[in-house]
């Protein structure tokens, strides 16, 4: 089978591959727990867990029911959606710069969010997760008609830069709306930084469909991703289907960046830096950079928001400001490592 | 209803795209303008009895006795000109597409917009020929040397002095300090009259407004703080930074508890405005209630604190 043909680079990676995972899932749950117990209301973990076991007082029911419950699943729901589709897209267009935003989803997902807000009157956040998730599918079709235009399938190339050209028509598009509109700028701002704030679970669950079906897919095109790494030719001669990889990869990110941003708004950096990190730890495989970005996606997203809450008490920071803080620095030093980490 | 006005999708649409374009031009048009304008600031400088001097933000300027075709760049100038009866000609607006506030009445819906409050035009200002320009040296600053060329340009230092002061300066801009006394004397009156009827000492009232889950509590210096509490109210103690208003994280609700809640919305019949974190706390928040912010936050003015003070009188009658 392909798995046996396509092993990784680097080999003799197994005690410490499953070290790092075992580190890696501790890293999770400690930024779920963390979550839970830190707040812009201070709690102390004694209150929490006897909340959690069905006692505490009407605020801390609220706090832990109502406000770190959910967004802890919102986190873990995005984060783990822009780590895998982060992953992909890099393997995708063999470019360690691509984003899942490269594609145009968050561009598209932002335009029908401001046109719904301008034109239609929509204003919570459960109204936003429809209108992104179709403005991130629609584009995505889009940019893969136009990049697959003129016989040849749609190379990672042409569908990087015709995803950034329509990208850039459609934010433009976005700034005039909201700079025209005052009202739309207002509550666009708050969507457009990237938050949990109020992403309960009537705004996670309905994306859950999505992400999952999204994640399923991520796993069975990493294999062959592996493959196409080497070239179509080679992957050919593999016997992968190039073209059937390349779609359910574009699906898949499709669905897991538009489900991710549909729930908390385009966050920045967590789809760019979450892949390096676990390539440079647990090396060149995609299926072990998509199950590593699956847990650390979610780490950085979680661990992020609550620097946020604590950032700026009384009030809160967004989640999407608190990533690309904390995204910046990490992805310089990859940046300036001797090696970088290979694709 | 306020938020979405009777203009249809398209023609906003229209705008949405049209607007950027002509902002483009609207600034090329600018340096013509600057260029072929005689005789700088010179204006009507003459020192004689049709004029009177008027001390501002940006120095001295003597402004006609009798001004006709007023050009105001900030809502709390547009109110009070508007309260005064001196109706603009033209004004700059927080939304283009709502235009000028519906609470400052019929008088006031013919009024020409030029631009955004944060980004007046200059074309649209200089096509009015106006006599007299008020604008706000904290937002327009950059702009003064234009404006002075087209008309007498007379600048408060900021939107967020107390709003009285700022009336105040209107007021001796066109030569109507008296009237201005008068409003604001009306507005103090009218406070007293519902702190007897109603009985409102030691009452507690805070003014919120929600922000994607983040709740912006309004203290004391505020428009609407300082209002609630000409009314008589007290607004809950809490440190309020120097600043007029305070954001609290949505986990941190409760503390926004008072005997009377104002949470602010675009549209009051909508309820999902409301936030849910303050839907979640319902029985901490007995005295909850709905208000317009096109007058309770943008409203700053004699006009805007009357129809802020007419409201408070009506939920307190609702609520007695």
């Amino acid at each position: 089978m392909v798995t046996t043909l396509t092993k990784p680079a680097r080999t003799g990676h197994g005690p410490t591959r499953a070290a790092w995972f075992v580190v890696a899932v501790v890293v999770l749950v400690g930024a779920a727990g963390l979550s839970v117990v830190v707040g812009a209301n201070p709690m102390s973990p004694g209150t929490v867990l006897g909340t959690i076991l069905g006692g505490g007082t009407d605020e801390s029911r609220y706090l832990v029911w109502d406000q770190r419950i959910p967004r802890t699943a919102a986190g873990l729901v995005v984060g783990a959606a822009l780590g895998v589709a982060g992953a992909l897209i890099q393997a995708f267009t063999r470019n360690p710069l691509a984003d899942p935003g490269i594609l145009g989803v968050n561009a598209g997902a932002a335009f029908f969010v401001a046109v719904g807000i301008t034109f239609f009157g929509v204003t919570s956040p459960y109204g936003y997760v429809w209108l992104a998730c179709a403005g991130a599918l629609v584009l995505t079709v889009g940019v893969y008609t136009i990049g697959s235009a003129g016989g040849d399938h749609a190379g990672p190339v042409r569908l990087t830069v015709t995803g950034v050209a329509i990208g850039a028509v459609f934010a433009g598009l976005t700034t005039g709306l909201t700079l025209t509109h005052p009202d739309s700028f207002d509550r666009m701002r708050g969507w457009s930084a990237g938050t949990l704030l109020e992403r309960g679970f009537d705004v996670v669950l309905p994306v859950l469909p999505l992400v999952l079906l999204g994640l399923t897919l991520a796993l069975v095109a990493a294999p062959g991703l592996n493959s196409i790494a080497l070239g179509s030719d080679v992957a050919r001669s593999q016997g992968v289907d190039v073209r059937r990889t390349r779609l359910a990869v574009l699906a898949a990110v499709t669905l897991l960046a538009g489900g991710a941003t549909a729930v908390a708004g385009p966050l920045v950096f967590v789809g760019l830096v979450v892949p390096h990190l676990v390539r440079w730890t647990v090396g060149s495989d995609q299926r072990w950079i998509v199950v590593g970005s699956l847990l650390l996606g979610p780490a950085l997203v979680l661990l992020s928001d609550v620097l946020g809450r604590i950032l700026v008490l009384p009030s809160e920071m967004p989640v999407g400001i608190v990533t690309a803080f904390v995204g910046a620095p990490v992805l310089i030093i990859l940046a300036r490592r001797r090696s970088a980490s290979a694709l | 209803m306020r938020l979405l006005p009777a203009s249809s999708p398209t023609r906003r649409l229209l705008v949405a795209f049209v607007l950027p374009a002509a902002v483009v031009f609207a600034a090329t048009g600018c340096t013509v303008a600057g260029a072929t304008s005689p005789d700088a600031s010179a204006g009507p400088s003459a020192t004689d009895a049709s004029t009177h001097l008027v001390e501002h933000a940006r120095g001295e300027t003597e402004v006609p006795n009798d001004v006709q075709r007023v050009v105001v760049l900030e809502p709390v100038q547009l109110d009070t000109t508007v309260a005064l009866g001196v109706i603009p000609v033209g004004a700059a607006v927080l939304n283009e597409a709502a235009g000028v506030p519906a609470y400052l009445g019929e008088d006031a819906a013919g009024i020409a917009t030029v631009g955004t409050v944060p980004e007046p035009s200059v074309e649209k200002i200089a096509a009015l020929k106006p006599d007299l320009i008020l604008g706000t040296e904290s937002r327009h600053s950059a702009l003064y040397g234009q404006l002075s060329t087209i008309a007498p340009t007379v600048f408060m230092a900021t939107q967020t002095d107390p709003w009285t002061d700022n009336v105040a300066l209107v007021a001796r801009a066109l030569g109507d300090e008296a009237g201005a006394d008068q409003l604001l004397a009306d507005y103090t009156d009218r406070c007293a009259e519902i702190a007897d009827t109603y009985d409102v000492a030691g009452m507690t009232a805070q003014f919120v407004r929600p922000r994607d889950g983040i709740l912006t509590l309004y203290g004391p210096t505020s428009f609407a703080g300082s209002t609630l509490e000409c009314a008589g109210f007290t607004i809950p103690e809490r440190d309020w930074e120097e600043s007029i208003s305070v954001d609290i994280s949505p986990e941190r609700v409760l503390e926004a508890q008072a005997d009377l809640v104002l949470v602010s919305a675009t549209d009051v019949t909508d309820e999902t405005l409301v936030p849910e974190s303050i839907r979640s706390n319902a029985a901490a928040f007995p005295g909850l209630n709905v208000v317009d912010q096109s007058f309770w936050i943008t409203g700053v003015g004699p006009l805007g604190g009357m129809t802020v003070l007419d409201d408070i009188d009506r939920i307190l009658a609702e609520t007695k």
